[in-house]
């Protein structure tokens, strides 16, 4: 489980960007986090794993076999070992473009092996094997081989989750993964997502309304830093213009395209 | 604006600039006592002295391998050691990884090496250490530093930061974000630099030769220093062939690397 207990971030000229987010994912939970551009979505799931530092608040992860830990107030090193169990899944792919899928998958892993070791990239047989099954998850095991930089942007996202799979982390966290992706790539993406809520707490950032009505089972709005709604994930149009104002005109066009959310 | 008027108007930003350089130039002959028929007459003699060059000494042929040979390993060691070295240091002086006392000291020390000749480092090394390859393949190597490790730096500085972001997310330590996410993305410029730091290299061991790590160069000088010109004269064809040979496989490797996609 992961719990999120008030946080806050502030510019140095004190403007807000986080201000007071609290909520909690438990396992089974696929938690799609919703708002307006700027609204601190990304800042907060950056929070989650520690990649940033809010000035107050905690976030604490309780998993079945340790002691609850606050990750925003343990050490560089303590840190790194607690996200050896976080899953992330990018925007950006965040691929290293002249190695193949297949060790891209292994870099997943990277945190978990002797360093020496990781260092000649000498991974075990065992190891390789894992990581084509997850390959295999996502229907990319026959890529494999290939330099990730030849892929598309649908397959170089199916190897990010691969990656995070090979991982075997308890908590999930997905920054816009299907932002750069077009429709038919997205829902693949979030098909593949879903199922793995069943086996850890999945926190995602996303742009589509019609897409966390569809496959997650709560969302979370964020707006000006705070969250203003916390339920239901398929919305009201009147909840979608009190979450995104003046950005509704854009999503009403999408639901005209996609009428996939509640009216 | 009358055409006159117009054509001296743009002209005229170039009289000054002009002047001043014909002043400087004239300034700096004055004070290096070099005159026209200097130019001249060093000319008619150079003319000469090529004269004098031919035919090469073709016997002198197979002694020249080996010196030859020699030269080329010493470009090849001091480069292969000279781009580890500028590898590590370049890691060093990059800000997206080093502490930023570490990565300014580090490019102080690359700057003062940049600043310093090959040459001069050699005659410090002869030293020390006496004549021979050693002291050439080290200059030649703490050279390289100068150079590829402020480029090599330089593009690190500018690899995409998420990359790195994504290793630490998963808990890599920073050795294990340099050789998965740095090393794999500046690949393909350590390569492109390196071949073309090893044909300066070919250029400078020759230099070095002459000055006393042997190989060809030293035969050049040697040859010159007996007046034994015909010999001088085929020490520059080796040195020609292969300072011309190691360019154009330096340049097809490089082209190679860029069509191949791994320079994009």
């Amino acid at each position: 489980m992961i719990e999120v207990k008030n946080l806050t971030k502030s510019l140095p000229n004190g403007r807000k960007l986080l201000d007071g987010i609290s909520f909690k994912v438990k396992k089974g939970e696929f938690v799609g986090i919703l708002g307006p551009s700027g609204a601190g979505k990304t800042l907060t799931l950056r929070c989650l794993n520690g990649l940033l530092k809010p000035d107050s608040g905690s976030v604490i992860i309780k998993s079945e076999n340790s002691e609850p830990l606050d990750i925003c107030k343990i050490d560089k090193r303590e840190l790194r070992r607690v996200r050896q169990k976080i899953g992330v899944i990018f925007q950006g792919y965040h691929l290293v473009k002249r190695l193949s899928a297949l060790e891209n998958v292994m870099i997943g892993k990277l945190g978990q092996i002797n360093t020496f070791r990781s260092l000649f990239y000498g991974f075990t047989d065992a190891e390789a094997e894992d990581a084509l099954k997850a390959l295999d998850r996502v229907k990319m095991s026959q890529l494999a081989g290939m330099q990730t930089g030849s892929l598309s942007g649908g397959e170089m996202q199916r190897v990010a989750i691969a990656r995070a799979i090979f991982q075997s982390p308890t908590i999930l966290l997905a920054d816009e993964p299907i932002s750069n992706l077009d429709p038919s790539n997205a829902k693949t993406i979030m098909k593949m997502i879903k199922p793995l809520s069943e086996q850890m707490p999945v926190v995602g950032v996303f742009h589509q309304p019609e897409m966390t009505a569809k496959y997650c089972t709560r969302v979370i709005a964020i707006k000006e830093g705070k969250v203003i709604y916390d339920g239901d994930p398929k919305l009201s149009n009147k909840r979608l213009e009190e979450i995104y104002g003046e950005e509704l005109e854009l999503i009403e066009q999408q639901e005209h395209m996609m009428p996939l959310t509640a009216k | 604006m009358r055409l006159k008027e117009f054509k001296f108007k743009r002209y005229r930003k170039f009289i000054l600039p002009s002047v001043i350089l014909l002043a400087v130039t004239e300034g700096a002959a004055i004070i290096c006592g070099a005159t026209f028929d200097d130019l001249f007459g060093g000319l008619g003699r150079g003319v000469l002295f090529l004269g004098n060059l031919f035919p090469p000494n073709w016997g002198a042929f197979p002694e020249m391998l080996d010196p030859a040979l020699k030269t080329i390993i010493i470009a090849f060691l001091g480069t292969l050691f000279g781009s580890l070295m500028s590898i590590f240091f370049a890691l060093l002086a990059a800000s997206n990884l080093a502490n930023p006392w570490v990565r300014n000291a580090t490019r102080f020390f690359i700057a003062v090496e940049r600043a310093i000749p090959e040459a001069v480092i050699l005659i410090l090394l002869i030293a020390a250490f006496g004549l021979g390859a050693m002291p050439g393949v080290v200059a030649l190597s703490l050279g390289c530093i100068g150079m590829l490790g402020k480029l090599l730096a330089d593009v690190i500085e500018g690899i995409d930061p998420l990359l790195i972001e994504s290793m630490e997310s998963v808990g890599g330590n920073k050795a294990q974000v340099i050789v998965f996410g740095v090393l794999p993305q500046i690949l393909p410029n350590i390569i492109s630099y390196t071949l073309f730091r090893f044909d300066i290299n070919i250029r400078l061991s020759v230099l070095l030769g002459a000055v006393g790590a042997g190989g060809i160069g030293y035969e050049l000088d040697y040859s010159f220093g007996m007046l034994d010109y015909h010999r001088a004269f085929t020490a520059m064809i080796f040195i020609i062939v292969i300072v011309f040979g190691t360019e154009r496989l330096s340049y097809y490797l490089r082209k190679k690397i860029k069509m191949e996609g791994a320079l994009t």
